[in-house]
């Protein structure tokens, strides 16, 4: 791994946490999952897993380490590994706005399954239905907010890489 | 760009939609007029175990702990999430070793105290309680 990539990674993550801070007011309206979508189709899916785990680990020194963790540190990586699979498959805005709204909407369900493992199906399932609205919400948001920055940011991102001359 | 606005607008309203859906279909309801409960406090390191007996119409027991708040000695918080029990029988819990443990009709609840639904008959149980 290259100098600029490390430095990259620690710079990207770093503004992934601050995208979140910044939108943390708004209950589950983020742009997190916008900009791992764009990292993974601009920068490849190694330099993105490496952001959502450097990100993830920052997460724990703000809130601490609790099981949430554990789906934290499996939900993020799983969308890198998902646009990446989808790679030229997805021709516009319109099918990442599509996976941004189905990861919002399952993204309950995701933590739900992970929190089952510790406190048992009847706790998980509850914990999803008491969130569904939530979830609705995160969806909803996921989007619109994608189907509006996509397009300019990844036109910026894409600027970048080719400057830094990374493919 | 007209075509993006025409999608978002769509989305939105379809999301309102669900969401209606759900806070009629899904949603735990309260159920209207007169309910007799039964809340038990028990703080064990200060010899607290006091139970009480309400007569309430509110639907749901934050209205009720609200409303009760002064018998009770309930500190209440407002998160995102919902309503936190901090303190009962004006005994505050160290949030970083302790907390009001819940339980209705003797299992623990699955919901908070905003979501669950006064039931007649019903007994809630606070119980201080220290993280394992």
């Amino acid at each position: 791994m290259k100098i600029h990539d490390i430095v990259l990674i620690g710079l990207l993550s770093a503004a992934t946490t601050a995208g979140k801070l910044a939108l943390s007011f708004l209950p589950n309206i983020e742009v997190v999952t916008l900009f791992f979508i764009i990292f993974t189709t601009a920068l490849g899916l190694k330099r993105s897993l490496l952001i959502a785990v450097v990100f993830v680990t920052t997460e724990i020194l703000l809130y601490g380490f609790s099981t949430w963790v554990i789906g934290y540190y499996l939900i993020w990586p799983l969308l890198v590994l998902i646009v990446s699979a989808l790679g030229k498959k997805a021709r516009s805005e319109y099918s990442y706005a599509i996976l941004g709204a189905l990861f919002g909407f399952f993204y309950g369900m995701l933590f739900a399954i992970t929190e089952s493992f510790f406190y048992g199906p009847a706790y998980g399932f509850a914990y999803w239905i008491n969130g569904l609205t939530f979830d609705l919400v995160h969806g909803a948001s996921n989007f619109v907010i994608i189907l509006l920055l996509f397009k300019p940011l990844k036109r910026m991102m894409d600027a970048q890489a080719a400057k830094l001359q990374i493919s | 760009m007209k075509k993006k606005i025409l999608v978002i607008l769509a989305v939105i309203a379809a999301a309102a939609l669900l969401f209606t859906g759900y806070q009629m279909f899904l949603a735990p309801k309260g159920t209207e007029g007169s309910k007799e409960v039964t809340v038990q406090i028990v703080v064990e390191k200060e010899n607290i175990d006091e139970t009480f007996h309400f007569r309430t119409d509110d639907e749901f027991l934050t209205d009720l702990l609200k409303e009760q708040q002064e018998k009770l000695g309930v500190t209440l918080q407002s998160f995102d999430f919902g309503t936190m029990i901090i303190g009962m029988m004006n005994y505050t819990a160290d949030s970083n070793s302790e907390y009001f443990h819940f339980q209705v009709n003797g299992e623990d609840a699955m919901v908070g105290t905003d979501d669950t639904p006064i039931q007649d008959g019903d007994t809630y149980k606070f119980i201080l309680t220290p993280f394992s």
